[in-house]
């Protein structure tokens, strides 16, 4: 039984770490939205919108 | 019925017969309501994305006649770079927008493809709780004002968010209790799995050293969910317990704070059972509860933004011939200001020069331009729309018509809080009982028996959990609210469907509430000494003349009939319209313009003659034609009971015609806002509870001082955001259904209520006799949550009522 004394720590360890990195997706916005984002496997097409007129002037000029 | 039955492709509001748009989707030609929406639908076609008619489970908005000059009125933005949202590190800023009409994922997807194929926009964020968005962006390579018209070229509505500190930290707010869930989640695997072990332990042997090295690790995981996740209840328990009245959540920190400290007692002195798993377990289910109902009522503030965006920030003033931009804030009295075409009026005044369109819509809910001409009164909020004018200010902007509005507004939601602590004071009752048992449980075992003294106390402070009680409401309405949603009915405030049920008396507006706010024919009179013609040669005639015209009163002379080729000449004029039909020249419009001289006072009915060279032919009486299905409606509520009495700003001859119609004997014309209210109060003194029915600005603090509101479809934003019901369909049949869905869910919530009952007087009297170890007891609080949100789940799967043609389902087919 003496392998727990090594397992439990690494499990709070991995635990900790868990945590970390849940509280970072949480603060950068990642579950803001858990709706629109299981659509885009759905949704998304190749295709894009046809670019806009006065994009294409505004990117000439730069 | 049928060829009424055709629904816009877009928006799935019903198209008008005069309309013939069409566009083409996936082969079909679709029948479409508008320019505006055929220019959306168009353009949402064209880039490839008809994916989103397939896949949206609400209809779109329909695009509002204001979006049109947006980019122009959103370019005073582009320089101001506060107004570019939070500078990134990185040379890039976060934007964030208030946009109208995010309805549901199909939207959030529609606008993020929209953006993020642009150059300039790196990511875009799109919250349909809250309708917010979210962008990165590069301003040195996208204006402000291109975002704007992008949202708006789509059919959604963007706004500066005014009230943007508040609604940031809303959305803090939503990610720390979703971190505090997380962490007591995560926190309760690891100890629920060293307490099998510890269990296992007790029941089969478990050597010294394990099992104290088993509660040592609980400890040190049960800490800091104890400090992070549960501190939330502390500091809730304290402010009410500041406040000198027990909250839901003093039992709960009382048990936590036992449990954990008697756990670490004997735990250090060696002795004795730990319970840190009923404490982490306690804390999860708690801070799952907590978050749900924190989503419904953030999605319900959604709404409750309209005021503060109503007014512009900024006027431009005119001063000795030159103009400057100045606060809107700092207008006074006897100022002059400069409002162009697409922009908002900063303050309530007077046109001095200048002649335009106004859109009054987010005040009277009336979408059809006003026409304004120097000495007319124009109100701060309403948009001009189509000329620059100039306006001398009449008023400080904090007496403006909007501003007071705001302020009655507060007032009658004051007033209403009064109900909404009733049942604050029986959960405090209910909470103190608990404490109570709790006590003398403590002391019995005191007397008794000093072993069983915690266990059997912390039992009955978990098991008696308000949890089932306090989820039987919000776990009921929220299951009613999505089915409500899918009838078309949108629930604002979730207490109002427990209300509805005590509802006796239902006061209604009559314009754009009763009547759907367009003119049609309700009576013709022919001229006895013109026998030519006859009543429907006289109408046909009528819908010829007003094939083109864009007057309000043209929608009375819809016709499928009316043919373009037999109709000529025809001259708009301001009282009137003249043209050739058949080659004899008629005139239609009012008694002036057709020459007849009226001999009777009509009061506010409008009445329209059609003459020509030879005299008058007949005589059209107008009236607002009623909403779909207004007076079964009112019959069928009428048989439930209900007293139904119609409140009204107009004439008495106009509230009476709409009376008649809709079988409505109790009526009162010529009411003002503030009689309304009065009238309202005097109701509620009696001893009714009334469901107030609105739709404009004037409304608003009506609707808010009723028990319970409700708007109908096209009503002012601001009526909309003080109502707790608001519906999007354009027929009264709803308001039966909403009835009905009340009464269920009164009833799932009483089979609730009674369950916890029960529960509790079954459960406590075990763990109070120390039969009941903590952690069954946490599991037992558990289970009967589970029931009762379950229970509640049936709510959402009861049979809609059968609307053939206005159910959303049916629209994009």
């Amino acid at each position: 039984m003496s392998m727990l004394y090594v397992l439990i720590p690494l499990a709070i360890m991995l635990l900790a770490l868990a945590v970390w990195a849940l509280l970072w997706a949480i603060k950068t916005g990642q579950f803001d939205d858990l709706e629109s984002h299981g659509w885009s496997v759905v949704l998304d097409d190749d295709q894009k919108p046809p670019p806009m007129d006065e994009e294409n002037t505004e990117n000439t000029e730069k | 019925m049928t060829e009424n039955a055709r629904l816009c492709f877009h928006c799935g509001e019903p198209v008008p017969s005069t309309c013939n748009l069409s566009i083409e989707a996936e082969g079909q030609m679709q029948p479409v309501c508008c320019s505006g929406c055929e220019a959306v639908a168009n353009l949402i076609l064209q880039s490839g994305q008809s994916r989103y008619y397939q896949f949206r489970t609400e209809n779109a908005p329909k695009p509002a006649e204001e979006n049109v000059g947006i980019e122009e009125s959103w370019q005073r933005f582009d320089e101001r770079h506060s107004l570019w949202g939070t500078p990134l590190k990185d040379g890039r800023f976060e934007l964030l927008l208030q946009v109208e009409g995010i309805r549901c994922a199909a939207c959030a997807w529609l606008i993020r493809s929209q953006l993020e194929a642009r150059s300039g926009i790196d990511q875009v964020q799109v919250d349909v709780a809250t309708g917010f968005v979210r962008i990165n962006w590069q301003p040195d390579k996208l204006r402000l004002s291109k975002i704007a018209a992008i949202l708006a070229g789509v059919g959604y509505r963007p706004h500066l968010p005014l009230a943007g500190a508040e609604s940031m930290g809303r959305q803090e707010e939503r990610r720390n209790a979703l971190k505090r869930l997380s962490v007591a989640g995560l926190g309760m695997m690891q100890v629920m799995m060293y307490a099998v072990a510890l269990y296992a332990g007790d029941a089969m042997g478990i050597s010294e050293a394990s099992e104290r090295f088993l509660q040592w690790v609980s400890l040190i995981v049960t800490a800091p969910v104890l400090l992070y996740s549960g501190r939330v209840f502390y500091t809730s328990a304290w402010r009410s317990l500041s406040n000198r009245r027990v909250g839901m959540d003093v039992p709960v920190a009382l048990a936590i704070s036992i449990a954990f400290i008697m756990s670490c007692i004997n735990f250090f002195t060696g002795n004795g059972h730990v319970y840190f798993d009923s404490v982490v377990m306690f804390i999860f289910f708690l801070s799952l509860g907590r978050y749900a109902e924190l989503i419904i009522r953030h999605r319900n503030l959604q709404t409750g933004l309209a005021l503060a965006r109503l007014l512009p920030e900024w006027a431009e003033l005119i001063k000795g011939g030159k103009t400057e931009q100045v606060p809107a804030t700092d207008l006074r009295i006897a100022d002059l200001v400069r409002v162009r075409a697409g922009q908002t009026f900063p303050a309530d005044g007077l046109v001095t020069s200048g002649l335009t369109e106004v859109n009054e819509a987010l005040l009277t809910g009336e979408s059809r331009p006003v026409v304004k001409q120097p000495g007319d009164k124009v109100i701060a909020g309403s948009i001009n729309q189509s000329q620059t004018v100039e306006v001398k200010v009449s008023k400080d902007p904090d007496d403006s018509t909007v501003s007071v509005m705001g302020r009655m507004l507060l007032k009658s939601q004051t007033h209403r809080s009064r109900y909404a602590r009733l049942s604050e004071r029986y959960a405090g009752w209910f909470v103190a009982v608990v404490l109570s048992i709790a006590g003398l449980t403590a002391l019995w075992w005191l007397l008794h028996d000093t072993s069983m003294l915690f266990p059997a106390t912390l039992a009955v402070l978990v098991i008696s959990c308000p949890c089932a009680l306090s989820l039987a409401t919000p776990a009921a309405i929220a299951s009613s609210s999505r089915a409500l949603l899918e009838q078309g009915v949108l629930l604002t405030k979730s207490a109002a469907l427990e209300a509805l049920s005590g509802v006796d008396t239902i006061v209604f507006d009559k314009t754009g509430t009763l009547t759907s706010g367009s003119p049609s024919v309700v009576n013709t009179v022919m001229n006895p000494d013109r026998d030519k013609y006859d009543e429907e040669a006289a109408f046909y005639i009528a819908t010829q003349l007003e094939l083109d015209s864009s007057h309000p009163v043209a929608n009375a002379f819809n016709s499928t009939e009316a043919k373009r080729e037999t109709v000529s000449a025809v001259v708009n004029h301001d009282n009137g319209v003249e043209g050739r039909v058949d080659d004899i020249h008629y005139r239609l419009g009012n008694a002036d313009f057709t020459g007849v001289k009226v001999t009777e006072l009509t009061g506010n009915l409008g009445r329209v003659w059609l003459a020509d060279e030879f005299g008058w032919i007949a005589r059209f009486d107008l009236d607002d034609g009623l909403r779909d299905a207004a007076a079964e409606t009112m019959s069928a509520l009428r048989a439930r009971g209900m007293e139904l009495i119609i409140l009204s700003g107009d004439y008495d001859n106009a509230v009476a015609s709409v009376a008649e119609r809709t079988g409505i004997t109790n009526w009162h014309a010529g009411q003002s806002p503030k009689m309304k209210m009065e009238f309202i109060e005097s109701l509620q003194e009696q001893g009714k509870t009334v469901l107030m029915v609105g739709d404009g600005i004037n409304d608003a603090p009506v609707l808010s001082m009723a028990n319970v509101s409700m708007t109908v479809s096209g009503a002012s934003e601001l009526a909309n955001s003080t109502a707790d019901f608001i519906m999007t369909g354009n027929s009264l049949k709803h308001l039966e259904y909403v009835f009905k869905t009340s009464d269920d869910t009164h009833t799932v919530i009483r089979q609730n209520l009674l369950w916890a009952l029960v529960y509790n007087l079954l459960a406590v009297p075990f763990a109070a006799a120390g039969m009941i170890v903590p952690w069954m007891a946490a599991l037992g609080m558990s289970l009967s949550s589970l029931l009762v949100v379950l229970n509640s789940g049936r709510l959402a799967r009861r049979k809609p009522v059968q609307t053939p043609h206005l159910h959303s389902g049916e629209v994009t087919q």
